[in-house]
């Protein structure tokens, strides 16, 4: 994936609103049939950005560039994107296929050809004969689905997709996103998500930028940033991470020696450590997933940890243990599924706690 | 409704609205030249007489061509104006709008006044097209307020939507915003029509001599003989409002049924 050639490219993309500074210098590329996410809380920039793409907004100074193409001074309705918006924005006075057919009304092709165009369109994403019927009918799935149909019928480079998921109920945004997976692969346009769902956005992308305050904070595949986080703010906004003080006592040859709060001395690799200084004390992160209670007669793979079970929460599939570790304030949060045999432990529980230095973050 | 007083206090609501409206048919109708019980008899007299009235049939055209030039100009300066403070935001809006508004509170007389005194200290001669001139000022602010609901409920990415597709600026308006907010260009026109038909300062300032529909009953309600057609007259004009009316919900549910936005009240 790495060889394949860039499709979108931003250069120091600046974008001000009167004094306020909503976009503080983006450079990022996005790559020819990819799926990337721009991920971020509300407010970030996210969807700023994703209408830069679309020429919607203007920008302040840099350049975004499209199949290696400056934007500047191409307008909306000139680019080679299309986009889903997060109202679907379906036309309500118009029929479901007027509505996948809108971008046709300007193509020279005949009336025929156009409404085989649509008809192929509206198969594809699984509404097949529901042209004729009226747009402000249908269910949000299914105007999803419109919206889908019509901006793709156009054959953008890009499509971009404003939340578009957000107004779903949870059964079938689940099962929207893996249609659009498979939808993406089949067309293989490149598409541009902009999401708050950080589980969405690790789902659907290839790649993801995380973004706070009109910045770039990581960019990364999505296995990349939930493993090795470059901050303790990319950390807490991606799943669930558990935090303890930690200091940094050594470093050579591409090890550094640390000491943490409950777990002791030991040693971790250079590249477990973020790049991005935390300032302030350092601290190491792990992942819930990454930490195993011992049952009876079990033995580390690695090392253990001895603590007590302070809160239970039970899920069906997994339970969430709350342990508190000797000599540590903080219960650190602990996964574990409920495969067969293994029982809930009770509150108050004692119990060793099994983990490995090479599932740490290190953030300094 | 439980309560007899309040079911007695909403009928007699209704009765001081609309008895004196009932009575203009009985007295149309009615064969005599005193509007008094009791009643003479059936005649059709009152009507042919009005429609042979030459003055009336001009104070009518006049009326018309005003309330239609009335009603085109000030919704689509209400367009301008609505879309304007709707979707954009520039210096001065408030004031702007304010402003704009202004007319709907002032009083018709002063407006009126202060109209015919610049016309003719720049020497406009008065005609019906000075009296088009004073009902768009007074018609526009209540244009602007029904196709403001009409724009601000136009959700904006529809509009992008369609830019998106490939449209531009004046077909997306075209294909997209017109059809949307159609049914308040049509309420728009039609309260802007009847505002301009039955205003009457503004029209007896600036009409000069020639006669509009208000003007000419207000000069004719001091020949009783003349009261009887003016009666005819008035059913006429209510039968047209009721028709107007109508039209205008007949419209607006239309718009409503084919675009699935929910009913948020009407006009009946």
């Amino acid at each position: 994936m790495n060889t394949r050639a860039p499709m979108i490219e931003f250069q120091d993309v600046h974008k001000y609103y009167g004094e306020y500074h909503a976009l503080r210098g983006i450079t990022a590329t996005i790559r020819a049939g990819e799926f990337f996410s721009l991920l971020g809380p509300s407010g970030c920039g996210k969807t700023t950005l994703l209408r830069t793409i679309a020429g919607f907004e203007g920008i302040s100074s840099g350049a975004v560039l499209i199949d290696g193409k400056s934007m500047e001074n191409v307008p909306a309705n000139k680019r080679p994107t299309n986009m889903v918006f997060q109202s679907y924005a379906i036309f309500p006075h118009l029929t479901v296929a007027q509505n996948v057919g809108f971008g046709l009304r300007r193509d020279a092709r005949s009336k025929a050809e156009k409404d085989k165009l649509v008809e192929e369109a509206l198969e594809m994403v699984g509404l097949k004969g529901y042209g004729p019927r009226a747009a402000h009918a249908m269910s949000g799935g299914q105007r999803q689905r419109v919206a889908l149909a019509r901006a793709l019928i156009l054959k953008p480079k890009v499509l971009l997709l404003d939340e578009p998921l957000s107004a779903l109920d949870k059964k079938i945004r689940e099962q929207m996103q893996v249609e659009l997976i498979k939808l993406q692969r089949e067309v293989g346009i490149t598409f541009v998500l902009v999401t708050h769902d950080q589980e969405e956005a690790l789902v659907m992308s290839d790649r993801i930028a995380v973004m706070f305050e009109g910045e770039i904070a990581q960019l990364a595949d999505p296995e990349t940033l939930y493993r090795r986080p470059n901050s303790r703010r990319v950390a807490d906004f991606i799943g669930v991470m558990n935090f303890l003080p930690a200091s940094v006592t050594g470093e050579a040859n591409g090890h550094i020696q640390v000491e943490a709060a409950g777990l002791g001395a030991f040693e971790i690799e250079a590249a477990q450590a973020s790049a991005a200084p935390a300032g302030g004390q350092a601290s190491i992160g792990f992942r819930p997933e990454t930490l195993t209670i011992l049952y009876e007669g079990q033995t580390p793979l690695d090392r253990e940890t001895p603590g007590t079970i302070e809160e239970v929460v039970y899920y069906g599939d997994m339970t969430y243990y709350d342990v508190k570790l000797d000599g540590v304030d903080v219960p650190v949060r602990i996964s574990m599924r409920n495969v067969f045999g293994r029982p809930v432990l009770d509150i108050g529980t004692r119990t060793r706690v099994a983990w490995s230095p090479g599932a740490l973050v290190l953030f300094r | 409704m439980k309560l007899p007083s309040l079911r007695i206090y909403a009928f007699a609501y209704l009765a001081f609205l609309y008895a004196p409206i009932l009575l203009l048919p009985i007295f149309a109708f009615n064969d005599g030249t005193i509007i008094a019980f009791p009643l003479k008899g059936f005649t059709l007299d009152w009507f042919s007489q009005m429609f042979a009235n030459d003055t009336l049939g001009r104070a009518v055209r006049n009326s018309m061509i005003i309330a239609g030039s009335t009603a085109v100009l000030a919704t689509a300066f209400g367009i301008f104006a609505a879309r304007a403070g709707t979707r954009f935001s520039f210096p001065g809006k408030g004031p702007i709008m304010g402003l704009i508004m202004l007319p709907l509170v002032l009083p018709e007389i002063m407006i009126g006044g202060s109209l015919l005194l610049v016309l003719l200290a720049i020497g406009i001669e008065l005609s019906i097209l000075t009296v088009i001139l004073g009902h768009v000022l007074i018609a526009t602010p209540y244009t602007i307020a029904i196709l403001n609901t009409a724009f601000a409920s136009l959700d904006r990415s529809l509009e992008e939507a369609a830019y998106d597709l490939g449209e531009g600026k004046l077909s997306t308006f075209r294909l997209i915003t017109l059809p949307l907010v159609l049914p308040g260009i049509i309420s728009s026109m039609l309260i802007a029509f009847t505002i301009s038909l039955d205003e009457f300062i503004i029209a007896f300032f600036l009409a000069g001599n020639e006669p509009t529909l208000p003007t000419y009953i207000f000069s004719q309600l001091r020949f009783p003989k003349q009261i009887p057609m003016i009666m005819a007259l008035g059913t006429c004009l209510v039968l047209l409002s009721i028709i107007l009316l109508t039209i205008a919900e007949y419209v607006r549910r239309r718009g409503l049924k084919k675009t699935g936005a929910k009913d948020t009240g009407g006009f009946l």
